[in-house]
């Protein structure tokens, strides 16, 4: 296996960095995003999880769809301009899972959502393995591990001195070509991996859904939505437009699409005000069962790739793993962990 | 990866050409598609389907398409109800306006050729079954008996009254009208009062070689169902169409899931033994 130094890498980052569009994780306030860099002084290269996973490099929280121009009464659509190629560097394996559910979101079920394909077209992802798993993690349930390359175009492990390369994909080799790799000396890291988390099978949640379990859980949710926020593959979104700018016989609307959270009181409401899924309870089972069930029936993938962010971020410690392991009890679960 | 290279987020440009009022508070649009591209979608679509219409600068909401093909012209039934819809009302003709589709599947008209249909429309949800109506008209002696139950709130949402005498003329046709609260005029006329409901149990139409299409409110599809079923009906007879609040209506969004079924993707259309089947209620 190939091995890249640390300085060896800094180098080929600041090189990438003036060549094309480059996300890594960088501290904003002390606390570690994947942001867009400009060199790689700008890098973090010893952090845990970032808080938010790097799906916003490719499915942005707010992000133009659509434009239209108004000149007098003509109205055009122009064509949206084309896509920056662009790196993610640093992105953890569980974050390309996540990517993949996204994947299969917008491009693997017709008809395909076209500007996640471009986006995601334009893209290059160089992970970055964790060398354990951290508080909350549970990816090694999910078909994960802290080292897995799926998904990844390159996948890097820390080693003494320096980095392994596993470069994957054709785009991944591109990208590394040409550079001067050593062969590694010794073992490669294995890193230490925690519990196992029992995850229902699938065909078994549609049976649980009924459950008294799921309003009991919901009467600590505050509907904050930040559960949805922080996760790599909650993927609903809003869409709205607004005037970008308006003169004399001159108008422009840009048609925006916004993460959206089926969490929310509002997400089901139609304009007529019927709500079907009025409750907490009924909303945050929507939540869990889209991961673990709808999302497989529906894309393929399941919905959860076990990264613990929500976990972390629930204000009422409503928590993931707890709830997994109180549904895969055998008795109906109606008792909420303390 | 980027499929056939259209942009189904993308809306074709058409110009409102009429606008026609339905009933207090909601129009009917007529729309000509001005872009090549637009005209080819909308070709030959079909009962059923829908699409979502822009107001440009405000944003964009799916409706039931209430036209046929032949008729040339793109028509929605269009109740002012939100923001959308304040802006869509607000349009003069000849303005600009976006349609996106057409998008969702459609009720089965092959398969219900031959049989008697019965046709239960309550206020706006009539809109999407207008297509099923003039398209059953159009090829009238391919379907057996036409019974259409049509309802609204109040006298002044009964949607499309000046089509009421060509359904009635139509052969082997009928037409049986409700309003939940007649005014001065209706009761004096002696018209049915009362849910459609009532009048289904009214008309009693026969079970035998026949299907039912409903759309209305989620509670009226609950309870005509139920009434139909006693009148001999099984779920598998019955289709409807369901409504849910939807921001793409290609299967991205995650907004209309009702369980694991996409109301855009899997519908709008569905058999009522398939509701019934649901994991999570459309009520």
């Amino acid at each position: 296996m190939k091995v890249i130094t640390q300085e060896a890498l800094k180098a080929w980052l600041d090189r990438l960095a003036g060549e094309t569009a480059l996300f890594a994780p960088r501290s904003v306030d002390g606390i570690v995003l994947y942001r867009p860099v400009s060199r790689s002084g700008e890098i973090v290269f010893d952090y845990t999880r970032p808080k938010m996973s790097p799906k916003e490099a490719i499915f942005p929280s707010t992000d133009n769809i659509v434009s239209f121009e108004k000149h007098s009464q003509d109205v055009t659509l122009p064509e949206p301009a084309l896509e920056k190629q662009q790196v993610v560097f640093g992105l953890r394996p569980c974050d390309a899972h996540g990517i993949n559910v996204l994947d299969a979101v917008f491009i693997g079920r017709e008809p395909v959502d076209l500007s996640y394909a471009r986006r995601r077209e334009a893209t290059t992802l160089v992970g970055l393995s964790c060398p354990q798993m951290w508080e909350g993690c549970f990816c090694t349930s999910m078909g994960g591990a802290p080292d897995d390359p799926s998904h990844m175009d390159v996948l890097l492990t820390a080693v003494v001195g320096g980095y392994t390369v596993n470069a994957i994909t054709e785009k991944g080799k591109a990208l590394f070509a040409g550079l001067e790799l050593s062969e590694l000396t010794g073992e490669p890291p294995h890193p230490t991996v925690g519990e196992t988390v029992p995850v229902m099978p699938v065909g078994q949640w549609p049976k649980r859904f009924t459950d008294r379990y799921w309003e009991l859980l919901a009467e600590r949710c505050i509907g904050c939505r930040v559960c949805t926020y922080v996760c790599p593959t909650c993927r609903c979104f809003d869409v709205r437009d607004q005037v970008a700018e308006r003169r004399t016989n001159y108008a422009r609307y840009d048609r925006l699409r916004c993460w959206d959270a089926c969490t929310g009181p509002n997400y089901r409401v139609t304009a007529g005000g019927h709500n079907p899924r009025p409750t907490k309870g009924a909303r945050l089972r929507n939540r869990f069962f889209c991961k673990f069930y709808y999302m497989s029936q529906d894309y393929g993938p399941t919905g959860c790739v076990g990264c613990g962010r929500c976990i972390e971020a629930c204000p009422v410690n409503i928590d993931i793993v707890e709830v997994l392991h109180d549904v895969s009890k055998t008795s109906v679960a109606t008792e909420v962990t303390a | 990866m980027t499929g056939n290279g259209h942009d189904p987020m993308r809306p074709d440009l058409g110009r409102l050409v009429g606008t026609k009022t339905l009933g207090t508070d909601i129009k009917l649009f007529q729309i000509e598609l001005t872009e090549p591209a637009g005209r080819q979608h909308f070709n030959d679509y079909q009962p059923g389907q829908f699409a979502f219409v822009s107001a440009l600068g405000v944003g964009e909401a799916p409706f039931g398409i209430t036209s046929i093909p032949s008729q040339g012209v793109l028509e929605f039934g269009i109740a002012k109800l939100g923001s959308v819809t304040d802006a869509l009302h607000s349009l003069e003709v000849g303005e600009t306006i976006g349609v996106r589709g057409p998008l969702g599947n459609w009720f089965p008209m092959d398969e219900i050729k031959r049989k008697n249909i019965i046709v239960l429309g309550g206020g706006i949800g009539g809109a999407p079954l207008r297509p099923v109506i003039n398209s059953i008209l159009e090829h009238r002696n391919e379907y057996g008996r036409l019974t259409i139950l049509w309802a609204a709130r109040n006298p002044s949402l009964l949607v499309f009254t000046d089509e009421y005498a060509k359904w009635q003329s139509a052969p082997d046709t009928e037409l049986h009208l409700t309003v939940d609260r007649g005014d001065e005029r209706w009761k004096a006329a002696g018209r049915n009062e009362g849910l459609i409901t009532q009048l289904l149990e009214k008309v009693s139409p026969s079970p035998n070689n026949a299907v039912t299409i409903t759309c209305g409110p989620p509670i009226m599809i609950h309870f005509a169902s139920l009434t139909l079923k006693k009148l001999g009906f099984s779920l598998e007879q019955m289709w409807t169409t369901l409504e849910a609040r939807m921001h793409c209506g290609i299967g991205k969004c995650g907004r209309c899931n009702m369980g694991e079924k996409l109301v855009c993707a899997d519908g709008p259309v569905f058999r009522q033994d398939r509701v019934a089947g649901f994991l999570e209620s459309f009520l």
